[in-house]
């Protein structure tokens, strides 16, 4: 039953077209324009910026798109549709993991040709490699799209719910190390940005796909840990809404 | 098949529904009429269990909405008042999805869709996004979705509104259909002749409460003695209303503009003696009619907006 939940959500995403060309092209430009400039600019430094950016780049489109799940829910609640999806025989408890899970497999459907492309860049063709990445970059968009739920639960008003939205994307993503190594971001930033989820799910990746970058228990707890607390309390937080609060 | 007992529901402490006890026997149209903010859709999403009662069950084919919801939801089929569903989706994936979530069996699911398309008329259509359709069109499509899931308990809000005189027809026809097949049917409806005509027996709404229940037949006949005259005059006579007034039978009279609006028990029979008292006192009566109490009249009087 999780899955046709699921499946509600794939149907809206492949009948929007427009948005996964726009998000493609995005990427595309980020890829082949950002990050093979700034590489030619970084490699006096002895270091692979595009490489290092290109893994970055997917594991921030799927932050990106595992936020949406938010803005969702409002959209569902102004039209009356969760009225309709809660009459429905599944239980809230139900309900609330299909749409959690939801949100993060949308996201890796956007992103997975974009790993795929990337592992080919980044000269990586183990198929089990490439399965593995996108395990954790669904993993972390889980953790995201909960966070996301918990955002829209505690702020009633959709305007404020984009503003912050978006500052709490620029934050996950700018305040890691998705785009730029740790060491050359602000002192103040690096406690902050070592902690971050998108940090330990780009290194990941990256002691995946490329030689010299490693990864391991510290990373996979952190996020772990991102999960298990933002899944859990945007759930919670769905559930007691839905039980007997906001959408009524 | 459906019991409310007792059923109340209040949101930030203000009570949408109030103390609602009434019964939907199994195989039956039930129409739920009330005036807009009554608490019939209150009423229906709490049984829907989408809403707790603050008080009071709901009882579903035996389940409790409150202890056993999956089973009562498994039930249950709704087609709302304004339609709800994904408006990027066309007709067939809104229905396919829809009988596929409410477990519509596979091997009949796409027969059954295609059948409903067809009967609405939708076929060609039918891969259109919804929201390019125009509004009476997506009310067929919310309607159908309850005809392909064939619930044992099916509710219908609304369910021929912006829709033509043909289409209400057919919608018609397709309840009576569904009945048929065994569903019990909840009809919330403002239209009285849908009710009227529709209906085994109504449950009249007021302010929350549920004021009155019963056959419309029946209904109307307790507004016995309440058939109304209404005379044009040619120029409105003031003392007219004292001294129609005081024929026995005669309950209230009033001027609306210059029609004079008689109140009055067995009206057929008196209808040519109120003639007479208003010629008599030299009023001229360019037309006259006749009313006897309509479903409407019954749930005018019962929720108190006009006739009392």
């Amino acid at each position: 039953m999780v899955w046709v939940l699921i499946e509600r959500d794939l149907r809206t995403l492949v009948k929007s077209p427009f948005i996964l060309i726009n998000r493609t092209v995005f990427f595309l430009i980020q890829l082949f324009v950002f990050a093979v400039l700034v590489s030619k600019l970084a490699s006096s430094l002895g270091f692979n910026y595009f490489d290092f950016y290109s893994v970055g780049a997917v594991v921030s489109t799927i932050t990106s798109i595992a936020f949406i799940i938010g803005e969702d829910l409002f959209e569902e609640e102004e039209m009356g549709l969760l009225d309709y999806l809660l009459s429905l025989p599944f239980g809230h408890s139900l309900f609330v993991i299909g749409r959690a899970l939801g949100g993060a497999v949308r996201g890796l459907i956007y992103v997975t040709p974009m790993m795929i492309l990337v592992a080919y860049l980044d000269g990586y063709f183990s198929p089990l490699g490439v399965a593995g990445s996108l395990l954790v970059t669904f993993v972390l968009a889980t953790g995201i799209s909960g966070l996301s739920i918990t955002l829209a639960m505690l702020i009633r008003n959709v305007n404020r719910f984009d503003i912050t939205i978006a500052l709490a994307e620029l934050a996950t993503v700018r305040v890691s190390a998705a785009i730029y190594p740790l060491e050359y971001m602000p002192k103040v930033l690096q406690p902050v940005a070592t902690w971050s989820p998108v940090t330990s799910a780009s290194d990941l990746v990256r002691a995946i796909f490329l030689p010299g970058y490693s990864a391991g228990v510290y990373e996979t707890v952190v996020l772990a840990l991102f999960v298990a607390v933002f899944f859990g309390l945007g759930s919670a937080f769905l559930f007691r809404k839905i039980e007997g609060g906001r959408f009524e | 098949m459906v019991e409310f007992r007792g059923v109340a529901k209040s949101f930030k402490g203000v009570e949408a529904v109030k103390d609602v006890t009434c019964e939907i026997r199994d195989r039956e149209i039930f129409g739920l009429l009330g005036p807009n903010g009554a608490g019939k859709t209150t009423l229906i999403m709490t049984m829907a269990t989408v809403y707790h009662p603050t008080r009071g069950e709901v009882l579903v084919d035996g389940h409790s909405a409150s202890t056993e919801p999956d089973k009562v939801k498994a039930l249950i089929g709704i087609s709302f008042q304004d339609p709800k569903y994904d408006r990027i989706l066309s007709a067939r994936e809104i229905l396919e999805w829809h009988a596929k979530v409410t477990g519509v069996e596979k091997s009949v699911r796409e027969k059954r869709i295609d059948e409903v398309l067809a009967k609405f008329g939708l076929t060609g259509e039918a891969r259109k996004r919804t929201w390019t359709l125009s509004g009476g069109t997506k009310k067929k499509i919310e309607n159908a979705k309850v005809f392909v899931q064939r619930p044992k308990v099916a509710v219908f809000d609304e369910p021929t509104a912006y829709l033509d005189v043909p289409s209400r027809l057919m919608v018609w026809d397709m309840i009576d259909e569904l009945r048929d097949e065994g569903s019990t049917v909840l009809l919330a409806t403002n239209m009285m002749d849908e009710a009227d005509r529709m209906s085994d027996r109504v449950g009249i709404m007021s302010n929350g409460q549920m004021v009155k229940v019963g056959e419309p037949d029946s209904l109307k006949g307790s507004l016995r003695g309440r058939d109304v005259i209404e005379m044009k005059l040619g120029v409105p006579i003031p003392e007219l209303t004292g001294e129609v007034s005081k024929v026995e039978e005669v309950k209230d009279a009033q001027y609306e503009g210059d029609v004079l609006r008689i109140v009055l028990s067995n009206g057929r029979e008196l209808l040519p003696h109120m003639i007479n008292v208003v010629t008599a006192k030299g009023g001229k009566v360019l037309s006259v009619n006749l009313k006897e109490p309509s479903l409407e009249d019954v749930f005018l009087y019962y929720t108190g907006m006009k006739l009392s």
